[in-house]
């Protein structure tokens, strides 16, 4: 289980008081805080149930802007899901809890609640947006849609609040309602994407994937809108993705997950600036970049597992982990949080790498 | 050695009710590759990169210019006296799960062009399996491990190691890689573009990168040169490390600024350029193809196009008329 007890202050984008013209209303509640406790989410295999995700604990403060990354196989997405309890068979939330602030314990909704919290405080951008809109339908059809089903008095006020978000991206509103997806482009497909999620007032946002399949230059527009978004209504914002870089630009939190685990936890400049956990290290020195020494980037032996190939027992990462040790191969780490920083590794609770850092106030 | 001179490519879009509409995937682009060297060419979707590589592969024809390999001018030539210049071209594609036939097994797929191979060169035939193990060997995977297996039993990193190997049976003396990493997950790409580069050292094979990833391009090419297109035109290009860190043109310049800084590693370039509108491909072609989006344009740029110049000699060129350097890549924040 993964505690935090940093609090929001000092993240940037992070203050629900300095919400700027797009304030969801005078009652608008607070950005709500997320708490994933010891969640087990299995699929069924020929081999039998596996998990994809073994026991994952997570705390989302209130208005922090948190990327979870991982590549392949390491739960991510799955994580992602299980937050709208909408984990589909063959897979299923074997147990654990996630708890938001104002709607409890998700993995308990069901039906009509469930559905209702989805939009309402959950909003979820799916990767590629294309594929999440309807091609038969204009965009401001869809949107009447969602206001519908989701019983919205003033559906005029809804087009209204459309077009003010597509506005603030960028975007000619009234134009972007009239089109269908084939005539938007992939940038402001995703940006209708993230209209979307947040016209219902959700509080909690989910972006999976923003930005892939998006170039380099619609990428960094995408990224700054988010940034801009969350800290304008004072959301909490979840982003799930397979790259570091975009989540280091955009997050002020950063989880990085792999075979089914939350394997570090912190602040991203401190995560980035001093990475604690073994593939934490291992992937960030993957990573080829435009300063300094080309040379020094180095490829991470091994590859991820697969539900099928994750160890037994003991540390997921132990296959690959330069400084593995015999505990590894039959204990899990448990995760341990000092500074703010929450890390699962037996080596690193053995001899934090962290001295060098510098001690927080 | 491989070079091009004015290659131009003009694709007819089947169009909508307004009828047909002509995208002008290369406008008269010129390059040259050496021996053993290693190229990279940049850009965003549509920019013509894809259809660059294609034509270099012999994949694709070009509407006008030249491509002259190892000093014979590949137009004179009828389609079946190219294919051997060709062959020693061979393109990595950017998918390794659609690029290996699925029915066929890793030994099979290895088999057929290393049969032919033999009969060109008059080998015998128990020289196929072993040379099958050998380029196993060299893209750094267990022979036994795979030659029996299918491509759905294997990892993406796995397949992109088979794809390379499969390239290798032909004796290449270019490989042409084309967004080759970007659906390998992220702790194993740099070992598929390590391994291209170890390549290139060890059999002198060249290489021709093609990605929109410009670090990526600066770990495989570092040593080489690095050209930036933008709508069918070369814009940019010069020695990899000078393009990146003295880049003089407001498109280069906006690429690299939109590449993701890591916080806590590093800190955002001090004047990194940000495009005042997004790409719109129908955009007039009169006048410099980046005017309409670039924060620095003046009157010239939109009635007059800009050609290839040099900046100070023809090491590194641009194609602006207000070129100048701007520190837009992120720098180093430890001290």
């Amino acid at each position: 289980m993964t505690t935090l007890s940093h609090g929001p202050s000092g993240s940037p984008g992070s203050h629900s008081s300095e919400e700027g013209d797009l304030v969801a209303g005078p009652a608008a509640p607070p950005p709500p805080g997320v708490r994933v406790r010891d969640l087990v989410v299995v699929y069924k295999t020929p081999l039998g149930e596996l998990p994809a995700l073994g026991g994952v604990g997570l705390t989302v403060d209130p208005g922090t802007i948190t990327g979870i990354v991982g590549e392949s196989g390491s739960g991510k997405s799955t994580l992602a899901l299980s937050l709208l309890n909408a984990v589909q068979p063959p897979g299923r939330i074997a147990s654990g809890s996630v708890e938001i602030d104002g709607l409890g314990d998700v993995v308990r909704l069901d039906g009509d609640p469930l559905r209702r919290a989805r939009g309402r405080h959950l909003g979820y951008v799916f990767q590629a947006a294309q594929n999440s809109l309807n091609p038969l339908k204009t965009i401001g059809k869809q949107l009447l849609d969602l206001g519908r089903s989701h019983g919205v008095a003033d559906l005029a006020a809804l087009v209204r609040d459309a077009k003010d978000l597509l506005g603030r991206m960028g975007l000619d509103g009234a134009r972007v309602l009239d089109s269908h997806q084939h005539e938007l482009s992939g940038g402001m497909r995703q940006r209708v994407g993230i209209m979307l999620a947040l016209v219902l007032n959700a509080r909690l946002v989910i972006l999976d994937e923003p930005t892939t399949a998006l170039d380099m230059i619609t990428q960094a527009t995408i990224l700054r809108i988010i940034r801009e978004i969350h800290k304008e209504r004072g959301l909490t914002t979840l982003m799930i993705t397979h790259d570091m870089g975009v989540a280091a630009e955009v997050t002020d939190h950063l989880a990085v997950m792999y075979g089914g685990q939350v394997v570090e936890h912190g602040r991203t400049t401190e995560v980035l600036g001093s990475p604690a956990h073994p593939y934490t290290q291992g992937l960030i020195r993957a990573i080829p970049r435009l300063s300094g020494d080309i040379t020094k980037a180095s490829a991470l032996p091994g590859r991820p597992p697969t539900l099928g190939t994750l160890p037994k027992q003991g540390c997921v990462f132990q296959e690959r982990c330069p400084v593995r040790m015999d505990v590894c191969a039959t204990v899990a780490p448990p995760p341990v949080t000092t500074h703010g920083r929450t890390v699962a590794c037996h080596a690193t609770a053995a001899a934090p790498p962290l001295d060098g850092r510098k001690e927080q106030p | 050695m491989i070079t091009g001179t004015g290659i131009t490519k003009t694709y007819k879009q089947r169009g909508d009710v307004l009828g047909s509409r002509e995208v002008r995937a290369l406008r008269g682009v010129d390059f040259a590759v050496p021996r053993g060297g290693a190229v990279s060419f940049i850009g965003e979707s549509g920019c013509g990169k894809t259809t660059l590589g294609r034509i270099i592969a012999g994949l694709e024809t070009h509407d006008s210019g030249e491509i002259v390999i190892d000093g014979t001018p590949m137009t004179p030539l009828s389609p079946r006296r190219r294919r051997p210049y060709f062959r020693r071209i061979q393109l990595i594609h950017q998918d390794p799960y659609s690029a290996l036939n699925p029915t066929r097994t890793i030994h099979q797929t290895l088999r057929a062009p290393l049969e032919l191979r033999a009969r060109q060169t008059g080998r015998p035939g128990s020289w196929i399996d072993q040379r099958a193990g050998e380029l196993l060997s060299l893209v750094g995977i267990d022979p036994g491990y795979v030659l029996g297996r299918y491509p759905h039993q294997l990892s993406g990193g796995m397949r992109q190691r088979v794809v390379i190997a499969r390239a290798l049976t032909v004796d290449p003396e270019m490989l042409v890689a084309d967004e080759s990493v970007s659906m390998i997950d992220v702790s194993m790409r740099l070992s598929i573009l390590a391994l291209l580069k170890d390549l290139r050292e060890r059999l002198g094979v060249s290489l021709l990168f093609i990605t929109h990833d410009i670090a990526t391009a600066r770990y495989i090419g570092d040593a080489g040169e690095l050209y930036v297109l933008y709508r069918g035109q070369v814009v940019e290009r010069g020695l990899t490390e000078s393009v990146i860190h003295e880049p003089v043109h407001p498109y280069t310049q906006a690429l690299l600024s939109a590449i993701p800084v890591l916080h806590g590693l590093e800190r955002p370039g001090r004047e990194r350029v940000v495009p005042t509108e997004a790409l719109d491909e129908r955009h007039a072609d009169e006048g410099c193809l980046f005017a309409r989006r670039c924060p620095f344009r003046t009157e010239r740029c939109e009635k007059e196009l800009p050609v290839l110049a040099g900046c100070q000699d023809s090491s590194h060129e641009h194609a602006c008329f207000h070129p100048q350097r701007r520190a837009v890549i992120p720098v180093e924040a430890v001290a």
